[in-house]
């Protein structure tokens, strides 16, 4: 992401998210400002820039605030952005931080009118008296003007952290999930919400699990899931009761006991959940893998992927510096065959599922020169090594990709690194149609 | 052996977490607390069961070795064992010296009184964590290895047989499967009272708390008797980490209401940190309770 000003942690990018249609791709980052990427036509004059992504606009979404009751600074990073599908010219998302979620609407404004009759060009009124004939006002281009303004705020939901939104199949609903809670909203109304999950226990010392993640099924407006940090996941059915306490399906692995060490949990927590675009599966993130999960099989996940088995050896390494507590999203390709999520040294991992072949990939400045090809990459946890490996002790724990994103169906992607937005696309596939 | 350094390594690190994470920006984070006791807890678990001699579980003789065996009795009360009624289970804590008072954990040694206070000021701040740590491990039914314990959770995860009915738990934690195969398991709901209802004095909303000022009462012990620290050695040595780690286990539901507390109690665990050095140091010098030392330095830090 272009800026002129010097890199800040208030920079640094805090979640991704393409539209319905891959036409806009918003970012969200700590400093509370959302930037939106606008896919530019693909024209025959400019081939080079056919199909890139230029801001669009920019806004600051939340600011920092201090709940006086509890003597807390509420952070402005945003968490999640969540698109509306849209339903008029105007396009509308979700943004919000650990306590608010708001709506913004974006318009464009391309055209003014010119010729008032009682005003002049710079709105002052005109004397009547030089008004000698009427005309009918008439709207010139001007250049574009992309107008963002906050059209709800759903405010005081949550008393933990918000984690996640989802945008309901039906448009008219979302829910937004913290730490305990999930609460479902109507878009058009702030003052009320409806709490359809509640793990918290009557008493606080006995909990035991916290919810990380949680989304609607993209197609069935009553089916939602929800994550937890003991890697389990719950299916809730919204028609069986008002408090979807009981789940309709449990999907949970048995531990493997030969893996078993003191953190144990921590790597078993589910990061991120993620319906596929058909709505069969689910994709969720723990911290050494990435999981298949078929909706009609609770037992155990139908695919289990590895994207860094070599740190199992380093977890206290990792929990001494805070790493193991990353939390890394996943992300299906439209058609639901390649799987993606990040790691570590702005590594990012694809897995194919139907020839079982992966790849990693690094989101660096010399990887993105423009039409450079991404060249694989591998870490070597000893025996032979080649000549551009990495090994497992020279990997930059600092430099990591934890917000991905990919094109609905298209096959572009959108890597998020500290204060960079890295934007790769197929440009092989893109060129057959 | 090594088992045991990393066990007590990882806890000073867990322990170092749960207190920066009261300076972070935004607030406590309830899943990362949550995480991180469950590791403490963990971390705890091998350190205590890891049958070395010449470390600080060879003190006051028969208590400790207590420990893995009888989950009814010795000075890890406090932690997933089975729950006799609420003063009682203090009253065994193994301080022949103090005699039961309401709230007997507050009113322990007045080193261990000083670094509970300690602790748990900083420990004030990672509520559900250790609750939560602590409600896992009850989950777990008794704590007689570092296994056990976890085994038994692991194993009560619903079964896919069970998991389709309606009327499976649900949401719950696993604890209430454990609860529900273990006849002899402790229910849920229990060791824990006896420290929340000492620590803390922030318990659920609508427990009456035996003390309702906690906070300051440790303070108090440790002013009138800083002298017994020396006394208290023999006890301390168990009943340090024990009272430490009931802590741990201690309802921290004041975490969400925190902001009118949160200074003073910061405060007070700031001041009251040279005290517990000093004890510590003294319990330094002696060589058996030599390994109490990155205990004592580990509780400084706070």
């Amino acid at each position: 992401m272009p800026s002129h000003r010097v890199p800040s942690e208030a920079d640094v990018i805090s979640t991704v998210e393409f539209n319905h249609t891959g036409e806009l791709l918003a970012t969200g980052d700590k400093g509370g400002r959302v930037v939106i990427f606008q896919r530019e036509p693909e024209s025959k004059n400019a081939p080079h820039s056919q199909g890139e992504y230029d801001v669009y606009s920019t806004f600051q979404s939340h600011e920092p605030e201090f709940d006086y009751l509890k003597s807390l600074e509420i952070e402005e990073k945003i968490n999640k952005i969540k698109w509306l599908p849209q339903q008029n010219a105007a396009h509308s998302l979700l943004s919000t931080n650990d306590k608010t979620i708001k709506l913004w609407k974006i318009t464009e404004r391309d055209k003014r009118p010119e010729g008032y009759n009682l005003k002049d060009e710079e709105g002052k009124l005109k004397d009547l008296s030089t008004v000698t004939s009427l005309q009918v006002p008439v709207l010139k281009p001007m250049d574009l003007m992309v107008e963002v303004s906050p059209r709800r705020v759903f405010a005081n939901g949550h008393t933990y952290h918000i984690n996640s939104i989802s945008v309901n199949s039906d448009c008219e609903t979302y829910m937004s999930a913290d730490d305990l809670r999930i609460n479902l909203w109507h878009l058009a109304i702030t003052d009320r919400s409806f709490n359809i999950v509640d793990i918290k226990p009557a008493n606080m010392e006995d909990l035991t699990e916290v919810i990380t993640a949680s989304e609607f099924h993209p197609h069935h407006c009553n089916l939602f899931v929800y994550s937890s940090s003991k890697g389990s996941l719950r299916l809730c059915d919204m028609r069986a009761a008002a408090l979807c306490d009981k789940h309709s399906k449990l999907f949970e692995e048995p531990e493997d006991p030969s893996n078993r060490s003191f953190f144990s949990e921590i790597i078993s927590s589910v990061s991120d959940v993620k319906f596929s675009h058909s709505g069969r599966y689910m994709l969720t993130r723990d911290y050494l893998t990435v999981k298949v999960w078929d909706l009609n099989m609770e037992a155990r996940p139908i695919e289990t992927y590895q994207v860094h088995d070599y740190l199992r050896s380093k977890l206290c390494s990792l929990y001494e510096n805070d790493c193991i507590f990353d939390k890394f999203e996943c992300a299906w390709n439209g058609s639901d065959s390649v799987i993606m999520t990040g790691a570590y040294n702005n590594f990012f991992r694809m897995f194919d599922r139907n020839t079982k072949r992966d790849v990693t990939l690094e989101a660096s400045r010399e990887s993105s020169k423009p039409r450079a090809v991404l060249k694989p990459r591998r870490v070597c946890v000893g025996g032979k090594r080649r000549r551009d490996d990495i090994s497992v002790d020279s990997l930059d724990f600092t430099r990591k990709i934890l917000h991905t994103a990919w094109h609905p169906a298209e096959n572009i992607i959108a890597v998020a690194a500290a204060n960079n937005l890295y934007i790769f696309q197929d440009k092989v596939n893109s060129e057959t149609h | 052996m090594e088992f045991k350094l990393e066990a007590h390594r990882i806890v000073s690190i867990s322990l170092g977490k749960i207190y920066n994470s009261r300076v972070q920006r935004g607030g406590i984070k309830l899943h990362k607390n949550l995480l991180v006791s469950l590791v403490l807890r963990s971390a705890r678990q091998v350190y205590l069961s890891d049958p070395c001699p010449g470390l600080y579980l060879a003190g006051p003789p028969g208590a400790p070795l207590q420990l893995p065996a009888e989950p009814a009795a010795g000075p890890s009360a406090g932690w997933g064992e089975p729950p006799p009624p609420p003063a009682a289970g203090l009253e065994t804590e193994p301080q022949p010296a103090h005699p039961a008072a309401p709230g007997a954990l507050r009113a322990g040694d007045a080193e261990p009184a000083t670094t509970v206070a300690c602790a748990r000021d900083t420990l004030q701040s990672g509520e559900a964590a250790a609750a939560a740590g602590g409600a896992g491990d009850q989950a777990g039914g008794s704590d007689a290895f570092p296994e056990g314990p976890r085994e038994t959770r692991r194993d009560c995860r619903c079964p896919p047989g069970v998991e389709g009915q309606p009327g499976a738990p649900g949401a719950a934690p696993h604890g209430d499967c454990c609860a529900e195969d273990e006849p002899p398991a402790p229910p849920p709901i229990g060791p824990r009272k006896r420290p929340a209802a000492g620590a803390g004095g922030c318990g659920p909303a609508g427990r009456p708390a035996p003390g309702s000022t906690p906070v300051k009462k440790p303070r108090r012990d440790s002013e009138e008797r800083p002298g017994r620290a020396e006394e208290g050695e023999e006890e301390m040595e168990t009943g340090n980490v024990a009272n430490l780690i009931s802590i741990f286990g201690s309802s921290f539901s004041g975490l969400l209401r925190k902001s009118p507390r949160g200074g003073g109690e910061e405060a007070e665990g700031e001041e009251r940190g040279p005290e517990a050095a000093e004890p510590g140091q003294i319990c330094c010098d002696t060589a058996v309770l030599r390994d109490m030392s990155p205990w004592s330095t580990a509780i400084e830090a706070f």
